[in-house]
């Protein structure tokens, strides 16, 4: 079954990759933000659970129940799964579809990885995956001054500089920052808001250690998704600017 | 943060890596298979981070080469000898040829390519060593000529990446090299000056050809073919259509040739005209020579498989071994060894019979 989606996945790639001339920094491009149009349903709902999630934290009702009952965690969940049901909001409706987009990232990527096929096993089990495709072996892994199937440096004045680590960082950071409630998370110290306050911390940094050790094609990879789900924030008109530049003036429809 | 949701935020953190690492090119385990060379007393391969030089006799450890991994570097090409039998020269995935003694294993010298960000340079098969040097095919397209002490002499670029070793020519008194850009090259080995190229072979070509004496080159490649090039006139004899790839290199034996493919068939061919005279399937992928012995033919399988197949097409034996084979069986001695991946063991010897006489490393290590 999972190898049966990655050699789909593989073969819409090695599609793409030759559609354009065959140049795979391009092709994986193109794909990540194919994958992002044909998950833009998933993608929507839970941005919209998010957002009522937001809201709902920053509501006097929730802050209340959090200052009332935090000595009570017990009654303090009850009293917050009541508010939960009483507004139409799942908890759960955030993390489920991103639940279901975890298998296709990681699919995306082994896919990436298989296709490059740099050495002979690697070979092997390309060949197993691919209809055909011996025309198109071997896969052209250059891009610019990168090299997608190895850690990504540019040397500058004798340094390596992980320019793709650096853009993922802070495209990571500012997609991260872009969702999150204006003024930072609700200052109840709820759970959720702290989860948040850790996600927006670490995670871009996450994935910039991933971006720094693995094959550069993860890093393009990485950066082509959080430029794609800043663009879809920005055309939905969710993005929070205010968060990145905080003396903007408020002409979000939030 | 409760503990629970720590625990949650931390597990979702070490799936995602998990996942992402699990099939990454560095993260590999192993990312080719094993090269095997032997003499009369010593067993030599290189699997992974080191190389090995094991008695052919029991398989004890004579040395290990470099002593402590280090990071990256990658062996698995077989160790080949100079001409002299002084040095043992490995080829690295990581950039760099190195000249062991091969008494000891220490170090002679290396040769490293260097470094561009653009390209990671893999030596993926030996080089080829003669008197006039050593001729180590490398993955940024490019074939380095070194004389005996690891002096660069000249390099020559191709279009694609050189995955196969490159051959001698008696008669061309000349180098043949194969590229995945679907050519063959003539070149001349104390210059490197092209001599003559082959016309596009229609696919990536991975392992040497071979050549009959009487003046053929045949070559696999991955356009489903197997074709057979004149030396002299440098056109092609005759072709031949097969199921799948054709990764292994062909095996001239006489008046016949034995080809394979990647889905498992193993075929005999009329040397003289590329007509199939017998043609078997017993299982697995074939990804590498095979070896003759006497009146019969040895090939190994992914399929966890060691065939044995007389010269009319009949199947002798078809032993399961642990492990996939990818690289062919090596006759050394009275005994046949075999280099597995996905074993418990680099390498296996087995008896005339088919039983193991011993495996490397030895069990329980």
């Amino acid at each position: 079954m999972w190898d049966a989606f990655i050699s789909l996945m593989i073969n819409i790639l090695l599609f793409i990759y030759d559609l354009i001339g065959q140049n795979f920094g391009w092709a994986i491009i193109i794909f990540t933000i194919l994958v992002r149009v044909v998950t833009y349903p998933l993608n929507a709902r839970q941005m919209k659970s998010s957002k009522a999630m937001q809201e709902l934290q920053s509501s006097k009702k929730w802050q209340d129940i959090q200052k009332k009952y935090k000595d009570d965690k017990e009654t303090l969940a009850q009293k917050q799964m009541e508010i939960y049901r009483e507004m139409g909001i799942s908890p759960f409706g955030s993390c489920l579809p991103l639940l279901i987009q975890f298998p296709i990232i990681i699919g995306l990527y082994q896919a990436i990885i298989r296709a490059l096929a740099v050495t002979p096993l690697q070979l092997v089990n390309l060949s197993k995956h691919i209809n055909d495709g011996a025309n198109l072996i071997p896969i052209n892994s250059q891009f610019w001054w990168m090299e997608l199937s190895e850690p990504e440096r540019l040397p500058i004045f004798g340094i390596g500089i992980p320019i793709l680590a650096i853009l993922v960082v802070i495209t990571s950071y500012i997609q991260t920052k872009m969702v999150s409630p204006t003024g930072g998370a609700p200052a109840d110290g709820g759970q959720g808001a702290q989860m948040t306050q850790a996600m927006t911390l670490y995670m871009p940094f996450l994935m910039g250690y991933l971006a720094l050790t693995f094959a550069s094609g993860l890093a393009l990879y990485f950066i082509a998704t959080n430029l794609a789900t800043i663009a879809q924030y920005v055309i939905t008109g969710q993005a929070n600017f205010k968060n990145i530049l905080p003396k903007l003036p408020n002409f979000n429809r939030q | 943060m409760t503990k629970t949701k720590k625990i949650v935020f931390i597990t979702i953190i070490a799936l995602l890596a998990l996942g992402l690492g699990a099939c990454t090119g560095r993260r590999i385990v192993a990312s080719g298979w094993s090269g095997v060379t032997a003499n009369e007393e010593t067993v030599y391969f290189a699997y992974g981070p080191q190389a090995y030089a094991v008695s052919l006799k029991n398989g004890t450890q004579k040395w290990l080469y470099p002593l402590e991994p280090e990071n990256g570097v990658d062996f698995y090409a077989a160790p080949v000898f100079t001409p002299d039998g002084d040095q043992l020269i490995l080829a690295s995935y990581k950039n760099e040829i190195h000249s062991v003694n091969p008494d000891n294993g220490i170090k002679n010298w290396s040769y490293s390519v260097p470094a561009d960000s653009r390209s990671a340079v893999r030596f993926i098969d030996s080089p080829l060593t003669t008197n006039e040097g050593i001729f180590a095919p490398a993955s940024n397209n490019t074939l380095y000529a070194l004389d005996s002490d690891g002096a660069l002499q000249w390099e020559y670029q191709t279009g694609d990446p050189l995955w196969a070793s490159p051959i001698w020519s008696e008669t061309c008194q000349c180098i043949y090299q194969v590229s995945m850009d679907h050519h063959l090259y003539a070149l001349d080995a104390e210059s490197g000056k092209l001599l003559w190229k082959s016309e596009d072979l229609g696919g990536p070509i991975v392992n040497p050809p071979a050549i009959s004496e009487s003046g053929l080159i045949i070559i696999s490649t991955f356009n489903n073919e197997v074709i057979a090039l004149d030396e002299s006139s440098q056109e092609v004899a005759w072709s031949f259509a097969t199921n799948d790839w054709a990764w292994a290199s062909p095996l001239v034996d006489g008046e016949q040739v034995y080809i394979s493919d990647i889905s498992g068939i193993f075929y005999a061919l009329e040397l003289a005209t590329g007509d199939v005279l017998w043609q078997i399937q017993p299982g697995g992928g074939i990804y590498d020579a095979p070896l003759v012995q006497g009146e019969l033919i040895y090939f190994s399988t992914d399929a966890s498989s060691l065939v044995v197949v007389n010269q009319d097409g009949v199947v002798q034996r078809n032993q399961p071994i642990e492990g996939k084979l990818y690289s062919g069986p090596v006759s050394a001695g009275e005994k046949l060894l075999l280099a597995p991946s996905e074993s418990e063991y680099y390498l296996i010897a087995l008896n005339e019979s088919g039983v193991q006489a011993w495996g490397y490393p030895p069990a329980g290590n």
